[in-house]
């Protein structure tokens, strides 16, 4: 093959039909006939689009399945029971026996917590006895589990209000004095930009980027790897006369142009159809989602260039494309991880959209707090220029490992 | 009876050539092992300090006296938060906030100590950075916390101020709450266990995957000749997977024991029935690899058309949003995927210490899932695979 590209390339033919705008127009042939690049940069991208934020499109679960196990059986338990069946983000699927039975159906799977009241609860509640209420989440899911927790625990704390102030009237407590004694020191939750704690605003504004990242890694990289591969990179080369910015120019550009519409309906898609909070400027979001995409082909041609082997370099861009989500700190806060493994979140380009995300679409804020995260997005787009040698030197001599 | 053992011939003859071709193929090699050796232990790494500790957080004290300093150092001793300093105003502390000096604000109105002096109550407010839900929980719980616990002294001197003291002033219904399954309510314990599956089930579908796309390339080009020549299709179906099966046992056996293990993660399940759940788990993936095959038609194609895939697997497997809070679409599309039914029953098992018996519901759908994967497989490769193999010089 690759004499039969070397003869081909020596005719002067090809001469005639070289430079950036011919080059443009292989890269762009060649995404047309292939469906697999219509599957990396369309269909799986906007599916997850679709799927995530169709997925969270209430906003949180609600009607957690729970149990409640009614050791007492009387007035008082049955209004307890009643008052947390009326809650929204609780249906009371069992009435447990035991709290045995209990726990076997949050074994089963069928229930996500137990709320239990005590024999005696009535009696020893009037008479001052302190009977304990006792609640169980199964915290191997997180989300249920602390909605389940939310709802037990204002229900209980009601219940105990409820019983003081009455114990407080019949001590001879003017209600005006009582009521305000049953929560002396109260804090408000003021939760700024989400305050809904919308799960989808939460999750979607950073996943979904992860996911543009990935692809545009992935796709990057296998569309450069293919020249080294088939060894066409000659020819590649050779329409570009021999200069390496010229080919790379020209085989990426029109990629650009499609995860820019890409990137584009993604912004629409999250903050105008899904009505996501966008406190900010669309231009600064616009340009950050811009230079995101220069930014991650930038690191994708970076590590090309480290590894000129198609499928190393396609094995290191799945793993750190899908390590991302996790060391992007979407959800656990870098602060929280151990130093030496925090460093690594920024080393993704996804972690300056993100930030910029939450300055300007979550926050609010001017382009003056997100100006450090802007110019991380230049040296990713400049980080492959100091590589361009290694890359030249793979594509004039293409070797294919297995 | 010739026939059977000319089959079980084909069988064994697959069952060698696969060997041979995993050990050419240095792509493959990284997958059988480094994924599932070294992937769960970097994910581990990351999320292992478990709990959300010491959010840095800003006081703005209007009141400045002896009831606000005590409720910002029991803010302060509290897990969730760590006080790094005051601000003169809202303003500053906006502006701590904007930098990321902190991620919570708390401000004291002025007259905090003298409302609740005058038996009313006193209320301070909490703006939270909501980036993060987990800073927002460990900052909500601290702040319910300490209110409690300042509400609960208040309570008994007000009770007695008033002269009641007839009434008990220890707490009338104590309230205690239990977590369940992971005890320690840390993140790594609740996700990495359903991440285990996860990479499981990607780990041997791409490996299969990849496998299958070695048929399509010229044997020169990759440097060995990928077709099973004189085997049947179940035949070949069954040592590919026997061969896999093999070589993988040890690697899947460190993901699901010894990760957590290692990191100590909730063990509550019994380790030979947890074996036993694996099997139609393990089984189920590579029927489902079996099928990719007739999709990919070069080797590194599958990282283009399935890596982003976990993605979709982990919102589909109800780890992050409940399975019971999706539209019933996405309930279908979760229910036939190995990973949901996976994490479910592992986690129930490894977490929650439920029996086999208990997660039969899980173990079903896998072996359902196995079985429809295998007919699909099956005539996927009957179908596409095999007319598509370029020398398809069979009788």
């Amino acid at each position: 093959m690759n004499s039969s590209e070397a003869t081909r390339a020596s005719s002067a033919s090809l001469r005639r039909d070289g430079g950036v705008r011919a080059i443009m127009l292989r890269s762009l042939l060649e995404i047309v006939r292939r469906p697999l690049y219509w599957i990396g940069f369309f269909v799986l991208p906007l599916f997850c689009f679709l799927f995530l934020a169709n997925e969270m499109e209430n906003g949180l679960p609600m009607r957690t399945p729970a149990a409640i196990v009614d050791l007492d059986r009387t007035s008082l338990s049955r209004t307890v029971e009643q008052n947390l069946n009326g809650m929204q983000l609780v249906q009371l699927d069992m009435a447990c026996e035991s709290f045995t039975e209990a726990r076997k159906a949050m074994q089963e799977g069928k229930v996500f917590g137990v709320f239990v009241i005590p024999r005696g609860f009535q009696a020893d509640l009037l008479s001052g006895r302190g009977p304990v209420i006792q609640f169980y989440t199964n915290m191997t899911y997180f989300v249920p589990a602390n909605l389940l927790y939310k709802t037990f625990k204002t229900t209980a704390l009601y219940t105990k209000a409820g019983v003081a102030l009455k114990v407080l009237e019949t001590a001879g407590a003017n209600p005006e004095e009582a009521v305000p004694m049953l929560n002396p020191v109260s804090v408000v939750d003021r939760s700024l930009g989400n305050p809904s704690l919308n799960y989808g605003v939460y999750l979607c504004n950073s996943f979904i980027p992860g996911v543009v990242q990935l692809m545009i890694f992935l796709v990057t990289v296998f569309s450069l790897g293919q020249e080294l591969k088939y060894g066409t990179s000659r020819r590649l080369m050779q329409m570009a006369h021999g200069s390496i910015i010229r080919a790379l120019f020209g085989k990426l550009l029109p990629q650009t142009l499609i995860w820019l519409v890409v990137v584009f309906f993604m912004e629409s898609w999250l903050f105008g159809w899904n009505g996501y909070p966008m406190n900010g400027s669309w231009f600064w979001i616009t340009l950050s989602e811009v230079l995101f995409v220069l930014a991650a082909q930038g690191m994708a041609v970076f590590i090309f260039g480290v590894l000129p082997n198609l499928r190393l370099s396609l094995s290191v861009c799945a793993l750190i494309g899908v390590l991302t989500f996790s060391i992007a700190a979407f959800s656990f806060p870098i602060q929280s991880m151990y130093g030496p493994i925090s460093i690594f979140s920024w080393i993704v380009p996804v972690r300056y959209n993100f930030m910029i995300y939450i300055n300007e679409a979550l926050n609010g804020l001017g382009f003056y707090w997100s100006r450090w995260w802007f110019a991380a997005y230049m040296v990713f787009i400049l980080l492959p220029f100091t590589l361009l040698w290694r890359i030249k030197k793979a594509m004039l001599n293409p070797v294919y490992v297995p | 009876m010739k026939k059977i053992f000319a089959w079980i011939r084909g069988l064994a003859a697959v069952y060698c050539n696969e060997f041979r071709l995993m050990l050419h193929d240095a792509g493959l090699m990284l997958f059988v092992t480094f994924l599932p050796l070294g992937y769960p232990v970097i994910y581990s790494l990351i999320y292992n300090p478990e709990i959300v500790r010491e959010v840095a957080t800003v006081v703005v004290d209007h009141d400045r006296t002896p009831m606000s300093r005590e409720f910002v150092r029991k803010l302060d001793a509290a897990q969730g938060v760590w006080v790094k300093g005051y601000a003169a105003d809202l303003h500053e502390a906006q502006r701590a906030m904007a930098g990321q000096d902190c991620f919570t604000i708390f401000e004291i109105p002025e007259g905090f100590q003298k409302r609740s002096g005058r038996g009313e109550t006193a209320e301070a407010i909490m703006y939270c950075e909501m980036s993060l839900l987990l800073r927002y929980r460990a900052c909500l719980v601290a702040a319910t916390d300490v209110s409690q616990v300042m509400g609960a002294e208040i309570q008994t001197r007000d009770i007695q101020e008033l002269g009641l003291g007839s009434i008990a002033t220890t707490d009338p219904m104590p309230v205690n709450s239990v977590a369940m399954g992971n005890i320690k309510s840390g993140f790594d314990s609740f996700i990495m266990p359903g991440v285990l599956m996860l990479i499981l089930q990607q780990c041997i579908v791409l490996v299969l995957g990849m496998r299958g796309g070695a048929r399509h390339e010229s044997p020169k080009l990759i440097g060995y000749d990928p077709i099973n020549h004189d085997s049947s299709v179940v035949a070949t179906m069954i040592g590919q997977m026997a061969a896999y099966f093999t070589i993988m046992f040890v690697p899947l056996m460190f993901l699901f024991h010894y990760v957590p293990l290692i990191f100590a993660f909730p063990m509550a399940g019994d380790p030979w029935e947890i074996l036993a759940f694996m099997l139609p788990m393990v089984l189920a993936s590579m029927c489902m690899g079996l099928c990719l095959q007739a999709f990919v038609w070069e080797r590194e194609a599958v990282f283009v058309l399935w890596v982003v895939t976990s993605v979709i697997f982990l919102f589909l497997s109800g780890l992050t949003w409940p399975i019971y809070g999706m539209s019933p679409v996405w309930k279908a599309l979760s229910a036939i995927c190995p990973s949901t039914w996976g994490v479910e029953g592992f986690i129930r098992m490894n977490s929650n210490g439920a029996s086999l018996a208990q997660v039969g519901d899980c173990y079903r759908n896998l072996w359902i899932l196995a079985g429809g994967y295998f007919v699909l497989a099956w005539v996927l490769h009957r179908f596409v695979i095999r007319p598509t193999e370029p020398r398809a010089a069979r009788a």
